[in-house]
């Protein structure tokens, strides 16, 4: 089910509604229902895999609690193997033939893989990687197993985050999963608020640029080189709106329930270094790879030329995570080698970002998000040729952009989503609205209203994200 | 705090219907122009119009040969000098299309005299009614939806309306062809739609070098998939020209169902009797069902030889200048009885 669908307007209420009037010991059965049919309006039999998927890390965390000394480290490399051979089954198969084939040509023979037809589970890299997260967290001692297989299946299956994110542990989620939320006008304030922004940013900014986005990217040549560039900087704030939206509603749904899930975006582009947007930017995604790869290798307790490395590992298997192509490698790969040149750089110009603003910082935060927006047209191009087409058309045939009314709603909209992120820096929108006066308050709330009623995209655009 | 909910949800609904009166002074005439103009040139011409031609593209001429171009409706309009028709026109439109387009009409403002519908037999069958065009139709009316402006505007972002995919069509259009059982008040070895277009495609036509004719197979399994099937009061087009008969009927406008002319020498010549059966029954049915109160049905559907489609090769309803003439004529005689003093034999 989508989020921005009259099917979800109408799903939610009554879920929320069901889930007051219930005794807390049944609500769990409600979550359960609600979520398996909220998954299983995209494909139905796709459902199966998320239970194999909870079966599998349900019963290894009960084993690998259970049982002391090697068997545990046997169990838990048991788990993730099962957990990655199925997104590896699902999600590279195809690009590992198409590989392979790449490698047997290379040395002149033949092969002729069996390709897979079939549509890649929604939210799939999601699921997995929230449900290793658990396992892991069990085989280091710091969660205890859950009992419950319907609270787990839960912290697995939770609708507003499960195609999409953001990637919850245990520990907050499932812990919140089991609480007994009394309803509170301040959550559902709170959660309108959240969802009626989150819409906003989703059908109006994001649905308004994509058409011309997808229009410049299907033929780049056939554009002048400002139309381009503008298609490349308007992707930024596509790929913004359309992820930090969903992940706006989806804390805004939750929030309805009383429960609290993370923040995933935290203005990213106005981030003064690469390193700083990895903070700000899919937060759950960075925290993950963090823990569960970053410090593993080593982190930062190496030598450089480890940390170098290390560096561009997680980056380029966060970009492996996002999709199966080269494409995404090398977006990762471009990140991590931004990273170990702002290092470099840093020390060399001895340059040291504070905290407050000031021209230097103002240069660096656009300096980042030229980088990031270049950066993005691997990660939007879907292979290398369309990819070397878009930079060449930047470069060539000189002109300003021609402004036809719809890419001026596209700038607009974009324009009002950076001031915004510049009014709430380092805090949430619905924070701050929520401290406005009453009347300030609905005047904004009329306002959003109509933008999304009156002047959301018309087109139909699913979440970019959805399909990792 | 139910109360306070209560309160804000109220406050809601206030913020709402003072913005959908923004809405309609603002942004509401630019997005109807873009999704639906058919609805501002019907208002745009209402006051001068006598009669309204509602019709696809086979109104028009499709031929650059055609010694004369006119449409059918212009052609009619020669009939009667002193009255105007005015033809409002999209290609692959239907009843359930019309239907939103007749509400537009303004009858406390100027009644118009008669309406025409333009219907083809095939706008009923499974081929149309899952065609990959429904989906910009549909959303071509959701902003005539009997709602406020505005939420039928957050209705066509939400995309909530019938928005299927090509493949989920595909897939209605096979199903019904493979389990709706075709009746005949006789006996047939045509059981499905299905069925008939296998039959069809097993050599039934052979070359002189013996190998398989393609192409006339081909034509005639479409013929069979285009026009073997029932119309049956379940049909949802007929719930559509229901609600177009009772709207006129309601409002006192006179209606004429404008039953387009279909190819029936090839229908014969390349399938047979049964298919030219199930066409006429259909047509049979159409005429009982609507001609009563205000409501009548020209009847078009042997008037156009073979030769005079546009199409050769496939099921349309495009004619040369001299099928349109032929339709336009029979539309006149038809439009005659309530206009006998207007009505001048121009041909």
């Amino acid at each position: 089910m989508l989020f921005n669908s009259l099917h979800f307007l109408i799903f939610l209420p009554i879920v929320v509604g069901l889930y007051y009037l219930l005794p807390f010991r049944f609500r769990w059965i409600l979550i359960f229902i609600a979520s398996c049919y909220f998954y299983m309006v995209f494909v139905p039999k796709y459902i199966l895999i998320l239970f194999l998927i909870i079966l599998i890390d349900y019963v290894s965390a009960l084993t690998i609690e259970k049982l002391n000394g090697k068997l545990r480290l046997f169990y838990l490399i048991g788990s993730l193997t099962a957990n990655i051979a199925l997104l590896a089954f699902f999600k590279y198969f195809n690009f590992f033939n198409d590989n392979l084939v790449t490698v047997f040509n290379l040395f002149g023979r033949e092969f002729d893989p069996v390709n897979l037809n079939i549509i890649l589970p929604i939210g799939l890299s999601f699921h997995t990687f929230q449900s290793m997260s658990y396992t892991i967290e069990v085989y280091r001692g710091r969660q205890k197993a859950e009992r419950h297989l319907g609270y787990f299946a839960n912290y697995v299956l939770f609708f507003p985050q499960m195609v999409a994110g953001p990637i919850e542990r245990y520990d907050t989620l499932g812990n919140e999963l089991k609480q007994d939320h009394k309803p509170k006008y301040e959550n559902f304030s709170n959660g309108f608020r959240m969802i009626l922004f989150g819409l906003f940013v989703k059908m109006v900014v994001a649905d308004n640029i994509a058409p011309y986005v997808n229009l410049v990217y299907t033929d780049p040549l056939k554009y002048n080189s400002g139309e381009v560039i503008l298609a490349v900087v308007l992707f930024s704030f596509q790929i913004y709106a359309d992820f930090f939206g969903y992940s706006t509603i989806a804390l805004g749904s939750a929030r309805l329930l009383g429960i609290k899930i993370m923040d995933n975006f935290n203005t990213p582009y106005l981030s003064k270094s690469i390193t700083e947007f990895w903070t700000r930017w899919h937060i759950s995604l960075s925290s993950w790879f963090r823990d569960y790869l970053y410090i593993p290798l080593g982190g930062n307790r190496v030598k450089l030329p480890r940390w170098c490395i290390n560096i561009l590992i997680v980056f380029m298997i966060s970009g492996l995570w996002h999709g199966a192509s080269w494409t995404f490698v090398v977006w990762g790969a471009l990140h991590g080698l931004m990273i170990l040149l702002e290092r470099f750089t840093s020390k060399v110009f001895g340059i040291n970002i504070t905290k407050e603003w000031n021209i230097l910082n103002i240069m660096l935060t656009l300096k980042t998000f030229i980088v990031t927006s270049f950066i993005w047209i691997f990660f939007r191009a879907e292979t290398f040729d369309k990819a070397k087409n878009i930079i060449k058309a930047m470069v060539r045939n000189w002109h300003v952009p021609a402004m036809p009314e719809q890419i001026n709603y596209a700038v607009i909209f974009s324009c009002v989503i950076i001031i915004i992120d510049i009014l709430v820096y380092n805090s949430r929108f619905d924070k701050r609205l929520g401290a406005v006066k009453a009347p300030a308050r609905w005047a904004m709330y009329a306002l959003f209203i109509f933008c999304l009623m009156a002047m959301a995209g018309t087109q139909k655009f699913t979440f970019i994200y959805f399909q990792f | 705090m139910i109360k306070k909910i209560i309160i804000r949800i109220f406050g809601i609904v206030v913020v709402i219907a003072i913005l959908n009166l923004i809405y309609n002074f603002t942004l509401y005439k630019k997005d109807l122009n873009e999704k639906c103009e058919e609805v501002q040139e019907i208002k745009k011409e209402q006051n001068n119009t006598d009669i309204f031609y509602f019709a696809e593209s086979s109104n028009f001429s499709t031929q650059p040969s055609d010694s004369i171009q006119n449409s059918i409706s212009e052609i009619t309009n020669l009939f009667f000098p002193s009255l105007k028709i005015t033809a409002i026109n999209k290609a692959a439109t239907h009843a359930g299309i019309y239907k939103h387009w007749i509400t537009q009409v303004n009858v406390k403002e100027h009644k118009p005299k008669a309406i025409v519908v333009t219907l083809n037999l095939r706008s009923f069958d499974a081929t149309w009614i899952n065609s990959k065009l429904e989906t910009p139709l549909q959303e071509s009316v959701v902003l005539l939806k009997p709602y406020p402006n505005i939420i039928n505007r957050f209705l066509l972002s939400l995309n909530a309306f019938d928005n299927k995919t090509e493949q989920q069509r595909d897939q209605d259009m096979i199903k019904e062809w493979e389990t709706t059982r075709l009746k005949f008040p006789f006996k047939s070895a045509h059981k499905t739609v299905r069925e008939w277009d296998y039959e069809m495609a097993q050599g039934t036509y052979i070359k002189p070098d013996g190998s398989w004719d393609t192409e006339k197979i081909t034509l005639a399994c479409h013929y069979v998939k285009t026009y073997a099937f029932n119309i049956e009061d379940e049909n949802p087009r007929i719930k559509d020209f229901d609600f177009i008969a009772g709207w006129c009927h309601k409002n006192n406008v006179n209606l004429y169902l404008n039953l387009l002319a279909e190819n029936m020498e090839y229908a014969d010549s390349l399938v047979g009797k049964e298919l030219v059966f199930l066409m006429k029954q259909n047509r049979d049915y159409l005429v009982k069902r609507y001609n009563r109160n205000n409501c009548r049905v020209v009847d078009n559907l042997e008037l156009v030889k073979g030769k005079e489609f546009t199409d050769q090769s496939w099921t349309t309803e495009h004619y040369s200048y001299k099928g349109r003439m032929i339709i336009a004529r029979n539309l006149a005689k038809a439009l005659s009885t309530q206009f006998n003093n207007k009505y001048k034999t121009a041909f």
